[in-house]
């Protein structure tokens, strides 16, 4: 296997692809968050910014199902992943761009970022040592299994993710070579849906494992705790 | 596909970076703005809380205020009735009375009028007996009748006085201090009388009266039989005529 070929280089830093797409989708996330936040109206919201408010909404309310009370706190985070994995798994659809997601070391990154996230947000939740012991229970026998599952779980988030994308987009590629222009709109259009789905499970399966990660400890009280939504896992 | 650890470090930092640009132009005030809005329209909510908890303070005002009104107006409605029961047993007092009174009144009236009719009647009848009795003496009148009534009457004049047999003292008032020395005495019959009566009557009278007195003789017819004598302010009847009107006189004083 190998990496992608540096576009150009910064110094001793290669640049590839999937950076300069990354920085791009990063400038209009940012030039349109601006935007869009400009001029918001308390009283008279407009349709764009009662789409946005909505958005933000519906991202609070899937993450206070899970975690009542820490909508606040994970939104930043969890609203960003759904964001920029589905953006990127988006943007691939342009001609003469390539997905980042479709990039190894792009849902590699993703994924230990959430890696970290389910210690980072555990630990504030309950301490470190309350949340260290969950990975002795219910026996300090089962703490290789732990630490496999953790292991494990990161991986096949970046693998998932990085297969999937990438598989639609070389399928997308042999269609357009074998079957002509036009042919592969329809599957272009399942790469978009498939695009969506795989940011929401990419998003809601670190939702869960950040979520699982903050109950891990005693302190967690049986009422701020609700069972995970099912998230299908192709 | 081999992982770049280049590009896996920028992407780190990339998502870093964007997780700080999305929270501060993106979340934050987008969060502001709906939490802005939820205290606005918590606050509208309890105005509008507060609007129905005043509403409905104001309602239990509202109906203590006309359940007092409506205990008040029963209270006013009983007192009134119980006025107005009185009122009407006074009213039915006082129209009891009138009754009773309008008929009495009516019972004296009806009395009076029946005393009148029958008054009416008794001197109708009187009239009647007045006229039947007249007619009757008319026929019976005469020199002879009128003789005998003379002789009643001088007999009367010398009754000595206090006597009870000749009955009544018809000559008890007389008072001749009231007549002068030319006083005279006016006797008027219906038939002519004789001299030897006349004389007879004269001495009476002087033996009676303690002095003589003039006498001026009259006839009248209408005497019917009779005499009357005038002593200055004093008359002395003894004809049919005069008694028949002092018996109607006397019927209708008795009436």
């Amino acid at each position: 296997m190998e990496s992608l070929p540096a576009l150009f280089h910064l110094g001793p830093l290669g640049i590839t692809a999937t950076v300069v797409t990354t920085w791009g989708l990063l400038l209009i996330l940012a030039l349109g968050s601006w935007l869009v936040t400009r001029h918001l109206s308390l009283d008279q919201p407009g349709l764009a910014q009662t789409a946005l408010e909505g958005a933000v909404q519906a991202v609070d309310e899937a993450i206070e199902a899970v975690l009542p009370g820490r909508g606040g706190l994970l939104l930043p985070f969890i609203g960003t992943l759904w964001l920029f994995v589905a953006l990127a798994n988006l943007i691939g659809l342009v001609p003469g761009l390539s997905a980042p997601t479709g990039d190894l070391s792009t849902t590699a990154a993703l994924a230990l970022l959430v890696f970290f996230s389910v210690h980072w947000f555990g630990i504030r939740a309950v301490g470190p040592r309350a949340y260290l012991r969950h990975y002795l229970a219910p026996s300090p026998l089962l703490l290789p299994f732990h630490l496999l599952g953790e292991l494990s779980r990161t991986l096949a988030l970046a693998v998932r993710l990085f297969g999937n994308i990438m598989s639609l987009e070389m399928a997308a590629l042999l269609v357009l070579l074998v079957a002509g222009l036009l042919v592969p709109v329809p599957v272009l259009m399942l790469h978009v849906i498939e695009a969506l789905v795989q940011a929401y499970i990419f998003g809601t399966l670190a939702l869960i494992y950040i979520a699982g990660g903050m109950q891990s400890g005693p302190e967690a009280s049986p009422a701020t705790t609700s069972p995970p939504p099912a998230v299908p896992v192709p | 596909m081999a992982i770049d650890w280049t590009t896996f470090t920028l992407e780190v930092i990339n998502f870093l970076v964007l997780v700080w640009l999305l929270k501060r132009f993106l979340y934050q005030p987008v969060i502001e703005v709906l939490g802005r809005r939820q205290a606005g329209v918590a606050r509208i909510l309890e105005e509008a809380r507060r609007v129905e908890a005043e509403a409905a303070e104001r309602r239990a005002q509202f109906e203590r205020r006309l359940a007092d009104w409506e205990a008040e107006k029963a209270s006013l409605r009983a007192g009134l009735q119980a006025e107005l029961e009185t009122e009407r047993g006074r009213q039915l007092s006082a129209l009891s009375r009138t009754l009773v009174a309008e008929r009495e009144r009516q019972r004296a009236q009806e009395d009076h009028r029946a005393a009148e009719q029958r008054r009416e009647l008794e001197a109708q009848a009187i009239l009647q007996a007045r006229r039947f009795a007249t007619r009757l003496l008319s026929r019976l009148a005469g020199p002879e009748l009128e003789g005998r009534l003379i002789e009643v009457f001088i007999a009367d004049l010398t009754q000595p006085p206090g006597d009870e047999r000749a009955g009544e003292d018809r000559f008890a008032g007389l008072d001749l201090t009231a007549l002068d020395e030319e006083g005279r005495a006016r006797i008027i019959s219906a038939f002519p009388v004789a001299e030897a009566q006349r004389q007879r009557l004269a001495a009476a009278l002087t033996a009676r009266l303690g002095r003589p007195l003039p006498l001026d003789w009259a006839e009248d017819g209408s005497l019917l039989a009779g005499l009357r004598l005038t002593l200055g302010p004093w008359q002395l009847n003894l004809s049919l005529a005069d008694e028949l009107d002092a018996f109607a006189q006397a019927g209708n004083h008795a009436g």
